[in-house]
């Protein structure tokens, strides 16, 4: 057994940026992935949760590509939890692509870290959760080089009482001039029992970047279902699909095309 | 391609830090004792629940840690801070010609009694630890509006008004400094707007702190009856010395049903000064509360004003500029609480970094499970001028209900390169074009002040901006 400390709670309203945080318990088993990407290399890792925690670092080189698609579904363990440690030299890319199917709890903790110039980041996290899920996401982009580049993406929907919390951190270190961050976040709440906590920061210490944010959290949109009711879709079945978009939205960019028709069947049914 | 930088020297302060020798005032020795604390209330003349209440308030300061989360406060040494400090008056006056000429002469320089004839319906103005003057329109006081000093209220037809509401919204076990100013306070103002009453023009207190090493705990409680209207502004400024001083004030706001309540505040505290400073709201069904707030000194701020929105239908609006400069580490934002269906709140808020200042925006909403119905929308915006200067946005959304709207959006960014250059070939400097942006930046703050304000407000953006072409 194991302690990591994965999420630091709003609870602590004011202290979440230099506090420890929750610590979970981790599962004794653990799946370790350490890679080392050489000069434009270009790899795709596909890791689905087990019973056991991921553990990944990566060390990309420079101009190589990784592209990371980890899929958390509902009826695995009780507890997953997923550590990313990934650090891109010179061009180098990282592009995460994160499904949340379900699962009482997941934690993801995923910090990137830009150091080469032109190296980019990217985080497409979607989930779908409902009865008691929780889900529990760090995601944080650190640039240290020139013109570097990070996006992080999140869509999802929450029923029943599921849970969320997502701290995604845009983090502008001196001298990473002509950076760009941005992130965006779309949470569809289905049910008054849902619970939705969002964290976006943006730390800078560099004149010459350019920081952005922005967070919509609400029900479905009533003109939508208007829309939809008028064209014969019923409500239900608007709320539906209205949901599914969210997770859709990420699927659609995995670039694995096998993977990606598995996904949307899946999801579908 | 680095960029060429010019540097100009930062314009002296003079107008605001002038001081006076403080040898004829009365003060209580440096430090944190049960027996200061007792000697401020018998300075005070203390009512015993209110003596009961500071030595409780002192335990709790001592029970208490100091916060890690925010700036660095270790220069705050507490042991070297005189919490009491009364000037040379024996009272409070009504008359400007009654206040000790040095007094009188600093709130003349600071522009007080002219503002109070041409634009204000009241003035407080405290001086170091007690207010010196304090004056109602006679037209207000007509309509029932009570604008006094605390300590006196206290004493008369209100008291059991204050005893119930006083530091009710912020107890001194909320943090650490509130336990400080529930042990020390002193001066502030109370305001009471009764039912259907409509000030029309602004009250405003003013804070100063003339004494070096010295604190100030002013407490400002208003009530706003229902149906009420009322728009209330806070200044205060204090000389620069090179030892710490400290402000930690408390302002306490009830905003009753269907009433509401502007409360604007420019702070241009030292840069020795930590302002450590809260304030909060209440308000009730269909009732309004606005918040207009500009930080422009302190050498480290935490202030984070909070609106509890009780009543269904409740509304915030908070408005706010933060402009950091050198040896500054300002820390502020806001909270918000929708505790009720329907109520509504919208954030805006600009922050400005220069010459190696951190501004920290930090922001909290949360909608609990009886907010169904509620909106909020909160934008921050943060403005780099310079690559050793630090700007960091960090709010924070907790939605536990899910029938509620919420939209957030913020961004930093640097003045962009062709505003400048297309302000130059209109045949402005490249300071005057940088602080015009700037200006035009903040103008969210400047146009919701008065006139005077917004003008006093662009005055100190030209001051700070002195220095920052590049």
């Amino acid at each position: 057994m194991s302690k990591e400390i994965v999420c630091r709670p709003l609870a602590e309203t004011f202290s979440w940026l230099r506090m420890g945080g929750t610590e979970v318990t981790l599962p004794d088993g653990r799946r370790e992935l350490a890679c080392r990407l050489t000069p434009h290399e270009n790899r795709t890792v596909v890791l689905e949760d087990a019973e056991e925690a991921a553990l990944v670092t990566a060390d990309l080189a420079e101009g190589a590509c990784l592209q990371l698609v980890s899929i958390r579904r509902e009826g695995a363990a009780p507890l997953t939890y997923s550590r990313i440690r990934v650090r891109c030299a010179e061009r180098a890319e990282f592009h995460w692509y994160r499904l949340v199917l379900g699962g009482q709890e997941t934690y993801d903790d995923c910090v990137v870290t830009l150091e080469g110039k032109n190296s980019a980041f990217t985080a497409d996290i979607g989930y779908r959760l409902q009865g008691e899920d929780s889900y529990d996401a760090n995601c944080e982009a650190i640039h240290l080089g020139r013109r570097t580049d990070s996006r992080i993406t999140a869509s999802g929907v929450l029923s029943d009482r599921a849970r969320k919390l997502l701290r995604g951190t845009i983090d502008f270190r001196r001298g990473c001039a002509g950076s760009a961050g941005k992130e965006t976040e779309d949470v569809l709440l289905m049910d008054e029992t849902v619970r939705n906590q969002s964290i976006p920061v943006i730390l800078c210490a560099e004149e010459d970047v350019a920081g952005d944010h922005g967070a919509t959290i609400g029900q479905p949109d009533e003109e939508s279902l208007y829309y939809m009711g008028t064209r014969g879709v019923d409500e239900a079945a608007a709320r539906t699909m209205l949901a599914e978009a969210r997770v859709d939205a990420v699927i659609c960019r995995i670039p694995d095309a096998d993977l990606r028709e598995a996904l949307m069947k899946e999801t579908e049914a | 391609m680095k960029q060429d930088k010019t540097y100009v020297e930062d314009v002296n302060r003079a107008f605001y830090d002038f001081r006076y020798e403080d040898g004829d005032s009365y003060k209580v020795e440096s430090g944190l004792t049960r027996e200061i604390i007792e000697q401020i209330s018998r300075e005070k003349n203390d009512p015993d629940w209110m003596r009961e209440f500071r030595l409780r308030s002192l335990e709790i300061f001592h029970a208490m840690k100091m916060p890690v989360w925010g700036p660095s406060v270790e220069g705050l040494d507490m042991d070297n801070i005189v919490t009491y400090v009364r000037p040379n008056t024996e009272r409070m006056h009504t008359k400007w010609e009654d206040v000790p000429q040095n007094i009188k002469d600093t709130f003349e320089r600071l522009g007080i009694p002219q503002s109070e004839r041409e634009s204000l319906a009241g003035v407080g103005a405290q001086y170091d630890s007690e207010l010196v003057y304090h004056n109602v329109r006679k037209e207000v006081a007509e309509q029932g509006v009570v604008y006094t000093d605390l300590e006196s209220a206290m004493r008369g037809e209100y008291a059991d008004m204050i005893r119930s509401h006083f530091m009710k919204l912020v107890p001194p076990t909320d943090h650490k400094f509130a336990a400080l100013h529930g042990a020390v306070w002193s001066g502030g103002s109370f305001v009471y707007v009764p039912p259907g009453a409509s000030v029309e023009i602004p009250l405003q207190s003013y804070f100063r702190l003339n004494a070096a090493g010295a604190g100030q705990f002013e407490h400002t409680l208003i009530i706003v009856d229902k149906g009420a209207h009322l728009h209330f502004i806070e200044g205060c400024s204090a000389p620069k010395y090179n030892v710490a001083n400290l402000h930690a004030g408390c302002v306490e706001l009830y905003v009753g049903e269907d009433a509401s309540l502007r409360y604007s505040t420019i702070e241009n505290w030292s840069k020795n000064m930590y302002n450590l400073n809260t304030k909060r709201a209440r308000v009730e069904k269909g009732g309004r509360i606005e918040w207009v707030s500009g930080s422009f000194g302190s050498h480290v701020s935490y202030l984070y004003p909070m609106s509890i929105l009780a009543g269904e239908g409740a509304q915030c609006e908070f408005t706010g500029v933060t402009f950091a400069g050198e040896g500054q580490d300002l820390d502020t934002g806001c909270k918000i609480v929708h505790g009720a269906p329907d109520t509504t709140s919208h954030v805006n808020t600009r922050s400005i970094s220069k010459s190696g200042g951190v501004s920290t925006f930090r922001s909290a909403v949360v909608v609990t499970e009886k907010a169904a119905g509620s909106k909020s929308s909160v934008s921050c915006q943060s403005l780099m001028l310079d690559d050793i200067s630090r700007s960091d946005t960090i709010p924070a959304m907790d939605v536990r209900t899910g029938r509620a709207d919420i939209g957030h959006e913020a961004r930093i960014g640097r003045i962009s390169d062709e505003a400048v250059f297309y302000l130059m070939s209109r045949g402005l400097s490249e300071e005057d074009a940088r602080a015009l942006i700037v200006s035009g930046f903040a103008e969210n703050v400047s146009k919701e002040l008065p006139l005077e304000y917004a003008v006093e407000m662009n005055n100190l953006i030209r001051i700070e901006m002195k220095g920052a072409i590049g």
